[in-house]
């Protein structure tokens, strides 16, 4: 790693400039323009999410929150859990743990450095992890090692994650963090189908091991009393997406297209917590009151085009990706992170056995509740086994692009992205047959050094272009 | 030797023409976690699916994406050739993403290609786990398993005939671990390459037939005076899957080193252990090939694997240790760095290398980077 790298402990750093950042519409326009220019890489996405309204205000004490978390867990002798967005840190929470979700991190410093987090990409590589593993764990899991060098981030405690058999290269990364930091380390692992007893009740016994786990590594038993609370948080907060989920179909849609990424990022970050109740409220609101007013939420108010993304999307500098939806009139109309398979969701009515409940009555009933949550969020519930088997990728995202009305359908991944990559052209060929115009970008979502954000864009506009879309 | 360096190099090799005329079924299967001994019990020749013999990557490429190891695409690629058409049924495994989407690309190109799926086609799903309720899982899979071949072969696998199989199994690795006990003195009387052509072989061949002919070889080198190694070096190969008795030969034709060990998914790495004879053959079953953790798709199992090698670099004294990666193989890309940090810091001389398996259009650059770690062991030799 650089030796300027090293001079800044990392988490510190991006703590205190989006709390920075969380500060700005609180001042006058003079002291705006002066905060400004103590964020400067990070101003133009501040001034997005600012210029977004209270979501975006209410986006940004969020993730300033979560490097508070980080940054005092210790001294107020709270275990770091460094985990992975599949993994819901709602019963973390419940544990009072603190949870760094290694591909948040890695997003919000590949959209708010100039850099990106190229450095600590690459300092994963210097100690061994191969260039080819997935980016999303590699920028944060390269300043997680950065411990090592004095301190670039509090340490971690223990390691939990859920993804052996659905992304091995990314339960890799925390295998490969445990180890090389010495510390302990459970996998939750989930079998190939889903929706069967079988598999249900392997969720169930593999996430009892999990707590046990947990409470012995952290010295907190679980309190049921707080994971009703947690839960009941949880399932205010379904409610909320739901709602979001169903304006996501009208035409035009009325959620703009940044909403979909704070969204799922308030979910990996704080299911369960306040903060993301009021995050979802703010964007319900505005969402609401463009539907009333029958209205796009893309700022030119032209929908042009809706575009599913049925994998995940594009985080590098500056929002790009975002800017690029709205300059063109492209409603983003969800992606396999979107989606959470609550049973009360449209789209969970068309794939029985796909979704959960929210059950408090019992102990058992709200371990249940968790554990079949937990085996739904993104990628561990739909690409877990063959794509073309039911309930997995190709019949979500058909019933997805058919429900909410996609004009084409676009994948993006990293090249990590060993799974997908596995099967996506023929995923790809499918979703044409079945008329759906599908492009297969081949960028990497957290670092442009593989494909420039330029290239990207001029490729995105060649496919809308040649399919007659745009 | 040369029938087990026919059946190494070649995928349709002799053994399995003349079973074939037998007009006994043959099914092919991708991972170590497969409990071979089931199709043996009944009659049915299972072969461990390989890469060798690829020519080309169009097929392989067609369906995978770029960032996929060249392993499970050279197996697509000889499908789709219909080089498998000896088969009568395939099982996949969820080893690791790129082997287990393997399933879809295969059916996939059958859409393409008529004909190059067989009738049997199956998907194993082996848990990354062996704790009580993953190895309850992996038991139920086997169970599946074995009710799926009964209906589609119209067999009946009986716990008597699982154990006769179980027995005929252990014979083989009771046989390849006397010969590693053989190349652990100090006189190596075989090559690494012999060695790993005869491995590779159990994999493909008759288990009788293997058995017998291991027993004749091993009776040959017992015999053997003349020792091979005159001043090489002794060297260990780990890493991702190979059943590429090239890689062998480029190592031993430096004239600098005899492989003496090795710990890949193809080797001599499940034959440590013999499998309980007794008792439930299925659980024994399980146990065996589940309980191991012999592979890093088993996360958190580090420091089993990493005493396993030192036992196996204490046992055939290794001086050094080659760590290849097929380049997108991350899982033993990132154990490989391991291995070297906590070998290297016992004084355990590693080279971690990258490269792509079948075809070997990188033998120049790997000889290079052998040949510069060999003289740096040979150097680091002169100086004691």
């Amino acid at each position: 790693m650089r030796p300027e790298m090293q001079e800044y402990n990392y988490d510190w750093l991006m703590g205190k400039t989006l709390a920075t950042a969380a500060r700005v519409p609180l001042g006058t326009k003079k002291e705006t323009e002066l905060t400004y220019r103590y964020i400067p890489y990070f101003k133009n996405i501040a001034k997005t999410l600012i210029d977004a309204g209270d979501p975006g205000i209410q986006a940004l004490k969020m993730m300033s929150q979560y490097y508070e978390n980080i940054l005092t867990a210790h001294a107020q002798g709270k275990k770091i859990v460094a985990t992975t967005f599949c993994n819901s840190p709602a019963i973390l929470y419940a544990m009072d743990m603190v949870p760094v979700t290694f591909e948040m991190l890695t997003a919000i410093g590949s959209m708010v450095w100039k850099r990106g987090m190229f450095d600590y990409m690459d300092f994963c590589c210097e100690v061994g992890m191969p260039e080819t593993s997935c980016s999303s764990q590699r920028g944060a899991l390269g300043a997680v090692l950065g411990a090592v060098l004095g301190g670039l981030f509090e340490k971690i405690d223990m390691v939990i994650c859920d993804t052996p058999g659905v992304c091995d290269t990314n339960a890799n990364a925390f295998a490969f963090a445990s180890e090389y930091l010495d510390k302990p380390f459970f996998q939750l692992n989930y079998p190939s189908s889903i929706g069967d007893d079988r598999s249900q009740q392997y969720h169930i016994d593999d996430y009892k091991e999990m707590i046990k786990f947990a409470e012995k590594h952290s010295g907190n038993k679980l309190d049921y009393d707080r994971l009703a609370e947690v839960l009941s948080e949880v399932d205010k907060q379904d409610a909320m997406i739901a709602d979001l989920e169903d304006m996501l179909m009208l035409k035009p849609t009325p959620v703009p297209p940044v909403f979909n990424l704070l969204l799922y990022a308030g979910r990996f970050c704080f299911s369960g917590r306040r903060e993301f109740t009021l995050l979802l409220e703010s964007m319900l609101k505005i969402t609401k009151e463009n539907a009333a007013a029958g209205i796009s939420g893309l700022k030119n108010g032209e929908e042009k085009l809706r575009m599913f993304m049925c994998y995940i999307d594009h985080y590098t500098v500056d929002l790009n990706f975002c800017h690029f939806l709205e300059e063109r009139g492209i409603a983003h109309i969800g992606s396999i992170l979107t989606r959470n398979f609550r049973d009360n969701n449209q789209y969970a009515q068309e794939m029985p056995g796909s979704s959960y409940g929210i059950d408090i009555s019992s102990p058992d009933a709200m371990l249940d509740t968790i554990a079949q949550m937990n085996a739904r969020l993104p990628m561990v519930r739909s690409i877990r086994g063959p794509y073309d088997k039911k309930g997995m990728w190709l019949e979500e995202s058909l019933i997805c692009a058919k429900m909410y009305d996609a004009d084409c359908v676009i994948y993006n991944g990293t090249p990590g992205c060993r799974n997908t990559w596995g099967m996506v052209k023929p995923f790809a060929r499918d979703m044409e047959k079945h008329g759906y115009p599908t492009h297969i970008m081949y960028d990497d979502a957290f670092d442009d050094r593989v494909e420039s954000w330029e290239a990207t864009r001029e490729r995105l506009d060649e496919f809308f272009k040649i399919r007659g879309l745009l | 030797m040369n029938v087990f360096h026919d059946a190494a190099t070649h995928v349709e090799c002799e053994s399995i023409h003349q079973w074939k005329k037998t007009g006994k079924p043959v099914v092919g299967y991708t991972c170590s976690y497969t409990p071979a001994e089931i199709f043996h019990a009944v009659d049915i020749l299972p072969v461990r699916l390989r890469g060798i013999e690829t020519e080309g990557m169009e097929i392989g490429d067609t369906y995978f994406g770029p960032f996929i190891c060249s392993f499970p695409k050279c197996i697509l690629q000889l499908a789709g050739k219909g080089k498998f058409s000896f088969l009568d049924g395939a099982i996949i495994t969820p080893g690791c993403d790129g082997m287990r989407r393997l399933d879809e690309c295969w059916r996939k190109a059958g859409e393409d290609f008529k004909g190059i799926v067989p009738d049997y086609f199956y998907y194993f799903d082996v848990p990354h786990k062996a704790e009580n309720h993953g190895m309850a899982w992996y038991l139920d899979e086997i169970r599946a398993l074995i009710k799926s071949i009964e209906d589609h072969f119209h067999v009946n696998v009986t716990d008597e005939k699982l154990t006769a199989a179980i027995r005929e199994f252990n014979k083989g690795r009771r046989l390849l671990g006397e010969i590693e006990t053989l190349r652990s003195q100090d006189n190596v009387v075989v090559s690494g390459t012999d060695v790993f052509a005869a491995t590779v072989a159990g994999t493909v061949m008759p288990r009788e037939e293997y058995t017998r002919l291991l027993e004749d070889w091993l009776a040959e080198l017992k015999t053997r005076i003349q020792a091979l190694n005159t001043g090489e070096s002794r060297v260990m190969l780990v890493g991702s899957i190979s059943d590429e008795i090239d890689l062998f030969k480029l190592i031993e034709d430096t004239d600098k080193a005899i492989i003496v060990g090795e710990n890949l998914c193809f080797g001599i790495r499940y034959e440590g252990n013999e499998i309980r004879e007794d008792g439930d053959p299925i659980e024994a079953l399980a146990q065996h090939y589940l309980g191991s953790s012999v592979c890093p798709r088993m996360y958190g199992k580090y420091k089993e694997r990493l005493a396993m090698l030192k036992e196996k670099i204490h046992q055939s004294r290794a001086e050094g240790v080659i760590m290849q990666n097929i380049r997108f193989c991350d899982l033993h890309g990132a154990e490989n760095a391991l291995f070297e940090r906590d070998l290297e810091a016992m004084g355990i001389p590693c080279l971690r290398v990258e490269r792509e398996y079948g075809p070997h259009i990188d033998a120049g650059r790997m000889k290079l980077r052998i040949n510069a770690f060999l003289e740096r062991m040979d150097a680091a030799r002169r100086q004691l």
